[in-house]
């Protein structure tokens, strides 16, 4: 199973249901693929940085899911042959969430080792207190 | 932002170049040592998500910033690089200024 990111346009005047209607049938290819939809993220209308298929606006739709490698083809296939989709981006994103994951436990750890250090220096201030105060009230003890 | 001569973006940075022409090095070069964006704010990840931060890193042109000017270092910039190809592909950033 590999987690994958895919963001898609739909046509600005497409109608909601539509658009919902479509996001169902992904989902059920992804399903049917073997794999499952973790997040389905709807960023709204956005201007478009160019213009496709004479249209400057286009509704963004980010789906992350997981599913094994081959059900992707058929994922992409479908996208490409909808009329609803002006373009799209598949993305491979589990090897990202595992170095991000792995980067996160270092930081951890070198947080952990910090704090260590610093709470080894605390307990050595009352000892070097203790070396000194034994000192100083032996010597009114002498005189 | 800053005026372009050579069209080539020049970063703040860079600006104080004493160099005068009539010759003798008089100004030194004062140039402030650039340091990784990425690496001092220790982001994780550069996605092609984030457009806002990714537009700080093209000219005008839609070009991609060196790391010459920016100042990013070469890992960074490579995920950089990535990040901003696959915006351009999905119309979050432009390949060239509309017309």
């Amino acid at each position: 199973m590999r987690i994958y990111e895919e963001l898609f346009i739909v046509r600005p005047d497409a109608s909601e249901e539509e658009s919902e209607a479509f996001v169902e049938q992904i989902r059920q290819v992804i399903v049917q693929g073997g794999g499952a939809v973790d997040k389905v993220d709807k960023w709204g209308l956005r201007k478009l940085a160019y213009r496709i298929d004479r249209r400057d606006e286009g509704f963004y739709i980010l789906i992350q899911f997981s599913c094994p490698p081959g059900a992707v083809k058929e994922l992409e296939r479908r996208l490409r042959v909808s009329d609803l989709v002006l373009k799209f981006l598949t993305v491979r994103i589990d090897e990202k969430l595992k170095r991000l994951e792995k980067r996160k436990k270092q930081r951890e750890k070198r947080a952990r080792r910090k704090p260590a250090p610093a709470a080894a220096a605390a307990p050595g201030h009352p000892v070097a207190e203790e070396m000194i105060a034994p000192a100083v009230p032996g010597q009114p003890d002498k005189e | 932002m800053v005026e372009q001569r050579s069209g080539r973006p020049v970063s703040a940075s860079q600006q104080p170049t004493g160099t005068d022409k009539a010759g003798m090095a008089k100004k030194q070069y004062f140039r402030r040592k650039k340091m990784c964006r990425f690496c001092m704010e220790k982001v994780d990840d550069i996605s092609y998500k984030e457009v806002r931060m990714l537009n700080a890193f093209i000219t005008e042109r839609g070009k991609i910033v060196p790391r010459r000017l920016s100042g990013v270092c070469a890992p960074h910039q490579k995920r950089l690089a990535q990040a901003i190809k696959q915006a351009r592909s999905i119309a979050l950033l432009p390949f060239s200024p509309e017309i």
